[in-house]
């Protein structure tokens, strides 16, 4: 998966920048698709909420454009390797402007499950 | 805060350190109650995808694509999963993460409405609009 971490950069540009980037935009998307590496990807509006604390009784407004960590949006990329996926990411189009790429492997399994497993694991050992 | 918003809304959900704090039952009545949250999620219709993600990236930024490590495993605001919801206000949204089996260890979760289009292209149209005028 590859997060998009940046702040609202694309207002700084000139009309004929923010056109040219969505026809590169555009045409790397369309080659990925055509080669059945790009799965769904969105982008995100700049608002939201945050909602934290037991039974979730903290809701507060977020996150904020201005800042640089703030994700702007997804994709979920169909690759065998995490060298794939950086090389995919690193052929960004808008990473010339700002912002930066988070590239996550997707889990086989919640970790908290691989955790409890290891639990498990240890009990039983100690039984021994 | 009520907006409507066709495109549907996605959970982060931020903080990886609070697992370690958890006895063995704890940690698997929390797994449970999560799965069993997402599953009835999706038998309602209302979420559409979820993943966990794996403790470990990579991260790519600036003009010459450097790539150096991370998010940090312990990082109270890194992402651990994410689940993508068909429902149509940002209360709907709001009300699911109130759900969430983490929070009372420490999770945080992010609600994000899922934009029509990629925001350069709206961008785009503002100005265009703006110089019809």
């Amino acid at each position: 998966m590859l997060l998009y971490r940046s702040d609202e950069w694309y207002n700084r540009l000139s009309p004929e920048e923010l056109q040219s980037l969505m026809d590169q935009n555009k045409a790397w998307i369309e080659t990925l698709t055509a080669q059945g590496k790009a799965k769904p990807g969105r982008a995100l509006e700049r608002r939201g909420a945050f909602v934290s604390g037991k039974n979730g009784r903290f809701v507060t407004d977020g996150p904020f454009a201005e800042s640089k960590e703030a994700i702007g949006g997804y994709l979920v990329l169909d690759v065998e390797t995490l060298d794939e996926a950086i090389a995919i990411a690193q052929t960004i189009p808008g990473l010339a402007y700002g912002g930066s790429i988070e590239v996550r492997p997707i889990a086989e399994e919640c970790p908290l499950d691989v955790r409890a497993r290891e639990f498990a694991r240890e009990e039983q050992l100690a039984t021994v | 805060m009520n907006t409507q918003n066709q495109n549907g809304y996605m959970l982060l959900f931020r903080g990886n350190d609070w697992i370690k704090s958890l006895s063995p039952e704890e940690k698997q009545r929390v797994t449970d109650q999560w799965m069993a949250w997402f599953r009835r999620l999706t038998d309602e219709g209302k979420a559409v995808a979820g993943n966990p993600l794996e403790r470990e990236g990579k991260i790519v930024s600036g003009k010459n694509r450097v790539v150096s490590d991370g998010p940090f495993a312990e990082s109270k605001e890194a992402i651990g999963g994410y689940f993508l919801l068909d429902v149509a206000s940002l209360d709907d949204a709001v009300a699911i993460a109130r759900e969430c089996p983490g929070l009372p260890y420490g999770v945080k979760v992010e609600v994000r409405p899922v934009a029509a289009e990629c925001p350069v292209a709206s961008e785009l149209k503002k100005e265009a609009e703006f110089a019809t005028v």
